[in-house]
């Protein structure tokens, strides 16, 4: 398995990490500037600026690899994508059921591509992280 | 991933043996620290290679480090 490179993760180095973190302020102090240039800006399209950041921001991280990358942290990492994934199917279930309890339907304007991005890979990172948290601990 | 293991391990005492620090081993087997010392802790079982480069380098078989729990 190892050889089938369709298979292989490229993983970024350790130093975009840095980079990835320039994505979380980014959007917000973006939004403010286009509050002030633009007073009627869409609320909506605020949060999905936000989220599409967001998203980015955390897939650099998930796709970064750690100044030590061993077999542990492949394991963590194998394991963090998986319980993200199962995350996000029950994050989103759980969306869909207050927005139907709420206004009667499952589906939102507030669904997109880029919140469910976001959401995937900030399961993703807090999957990995709790796992290198609970190795450290004594 | 992270478990609370069904194997135990006699790593530490055979780094006591060598006078060997967690470092030390982790170095040898192109691991980090922190991987040695979940290994050792129980919480991280180790592959069947990093087990045998682990068990290369105390000089002993590999079933003399790392045994099953009773039950298993």
């Amino acid at each position: 398995m190892k050889d089938k490179s369709i298979l292989i993760v490229p993983l970024l180095p350790f130093g975009w990490k840095r980079l990835a973190f320039v994505f979380f302020p980014l959007p917000v102090l973006l939004v403010i500037g286009l509050a002030f240039v633009y007073p009627d800006f869409d609320p909506n399209e605020t949060a999905q600026l936000i989220y599409g950041f967001w998203a980015i921001g955390f897939g650099i991280l998930n796709l970064t690899r750690e100044k030590e990358e061993d077999e542990m942290v492949k394991s963590f990492r194998l394991q963090a994508f998986q319980t993200g994934f199962y995350w996000l199917i029950w994050g989103v279930a759980a969306l869909m059921m207050v927005n139907y309890l709420r206004f009667g339907r499952l589906t939102s304007e507030i669904f997109s591509a880029y919140l469910v991005l976001f959401l995937l890979n900030a399961y993703v990172y807090a999957a990995f992280q709790y796992q290198k948290f609970m190795a450290s601990k004594s | 991933m992270l478990s609370d293991s069904d194997m135990r391990n006699t790593i530490k005492v055979e780094r006591a043996k060598k006078d060997m620090t967690q470092q030390d081993l982790a170095d040898q087997v192109s691991v980090s620290r922190q991987t040695i010392n979940s290994i050792e802790a129980g919480k991280y079982v180790p592959s069947t290679v990093l087990a045998l480069k682990i068990a290369r380098i105390f000089g002993v078989g590999l079933e003399e480090i790392f045994q099953l729990e009773e039950g298993d």
